[in-house]
């Protein structure tokens, strides 16, 4: 059976690459612009891998929806892959990712930094996927 | 004058040595009284500097954590579209859709517009840096605005009729000069123009009103697009705002600085900016210019954009 990947990502160009790659490689997608779009799918159909891009509108919306998935039961065993956009330069403002803060907070199967590396992608979504 | 300090007492008068020592006595208290004042001036002097100082701290502190902020966004910004048209070339040269010529130019035109739209950011940018420049006059000459609009919607008319969008105008044939910088109102004006395009719906229109208002320049633009909730509206301004509609809908396109640079623009040109509108039902722009007569001076010296 092949596995579902649901992306959660508000860039249409980014969504339609990374579909284009994993339905290649056999895996079926879907695809949210925002997590109320992502909920709504959820509910539709279970996936076995959620890509969940955390640099949408604000930071703190992929957290929560990161932290709500651990907290439902049913859905807490779904792997998140978080794609990251944001160069992790210490000098950077506290506005910046902190890989360190964030596992804490977020809580996430495996990081990709954009732009997406396609092998990388690939990988990632095998490991996690048990593929 | 008699100063009592220097009277003279005679050296067994204890009365008149006594009235002596009271007379230095309340002087000295005097003079005590006028330091302990001077003294109290100082300190609430000084605690007014200090005051004053750590307002002008706060204000550094916020100035800078706005900038850093500030530069955090744009990079945000510019790596999107860099991002995207990233993966676009990657994997049509890794050989996906090699079966599907149809898609590849799909993506292609999609990455296309990525990098119109970063260089469109950048051109705001430097733009919008350009105006912030306190020490730079912006260089104003009189502008005839049906012209500078005449030949922008005539330029506008094909992008219009790629998006299926209905683009008509009106353009008043008395306005009044206006004393402006001919590329930045030409910027303003293709910015909302583009936004009403942008974000409207195929079969959905636009329209571009010009008229006289008593000795300014009124320009108004409604379209029937995605519209602006209007908890959203005090928003609109912002840099790099992007309503939710446009982002539920995943438009990305024209993201630039939008109105943020077109209220900056307009301001400059001492006019007045205004959106309205409600959700699903479209938005109005509205735009005024003061004539030559009730603008601002000229510009004199620096660059021009």
């Amino acid at each position: 059976m092949a596995k579902r990947i649901l992306i959660v990502d508000d860039d249409p160009d980014l969504v339609d690459t990374m579909k284009i790659v994993l339905e290649a490689n056999g895996y079926v997608t879907g695809a949210a612009a925002d997590t109320a779009q992502a909920m709504v799918r959820l509910r539709e159909k279970k996936p076995d891998l959620i890509i969940l891009d955390i640099m949408m509108r604000t930071k703190s919306e992929g957290i929560w929806f990161a932290q709500h998935l651990r907290g439902d039961t049913a859905r807490k065993d779904i792997p998140i892959l978080v794609l990251t956009g944001v160069n992790r330069d210490p000098e950077m403002s506290s506005t910046a990712l902190d890989p360190e803060l964030d596992a804490q907070f977020l809580p996430s199967d495996g990081f990709l930094e954009k732009p997406v590396d396609t092998d990388v992608l690939l990988r990632e979504v095998a490991r996690l996927t048990g593929s | 004058m008699d100063d009592p300090r220097h009277r003279k007492c005679e050296p067994y008068d204890t009365a008149c040595h006594l009235a002596r020592m009271q007379d230095w006595h309340a002087d000295f208290e005097s003079e005590i009284e006028s330091l302990i004042d001077y003294l109290q001036k100082l300190s609430r002097r000084s605690r007014e500097a200090h005051g004053e100082c750590s307002g002008y701290y706060s204000n550094i502190v916020e100035l800078s954590r706005a900038k850093t902020r500030f530069s955090f966004e744009v990079s945000h910004e510019l790596k999107s579209p860099l991002a995207a048209v990233h993966n676009v070339l990657d994997i049509l040269i890794r050989g996906y859709l090699k079966d599907d010529p149809a898609k590849r130019l799909e993506l292609l035109r999609r990455a296309r517009d990525r990098v119109r739209e970063a260089t469109t950011l950048l051109d705001d940018l430097l733009t919008l840096s350009r105006l912030e420049e306190k020490t730079a006059r912006v260089k104003r000459v009189p502008v005839d605005i049906a012209a500078l609009l005449g030949s922008l919607v005539e330029e506008m008319a094909e992008p219009a009729r790629e998006r299926d969008v209905a683009f008509t105008w009106r353009i008043g044939g008395d306005l009044p000069v206006v004393s402006a910088n001919p590329l930045l109102l030409k910027r303003a004006f293709a910015n909302i123009i583009d936004n009403a395009l942008q974000y409207n719906r195929p079969g959905g229109s636009a329209e571009l009103v010009v008229s006289r208002d008593a000795d300014a320049v009124l320009v108004r633009l409604a379209d029937t697009g995605l519209g602006i909730d209007e908890d959203e509206l005090p928003l609109v301004f912002d840099l790099f705002f992007r309503g939710r509609r446009a982002r539920a809908q995943g438009r990305r396109e024209g993201i630039g600085l939008g109105l943020s640079l077109v209220k900056r623009i307009v301001d400059e040109h001492g006019g007045t900016i205004a959106i309205t509108g409600r959700a699903g039902g479209g938005t109005t722009v509205t735009i005024r210019l003061p004539g030559q007569q009730g603008g601002g001076p000229s510009g004199e010296k620096n660059p021009d954009c």
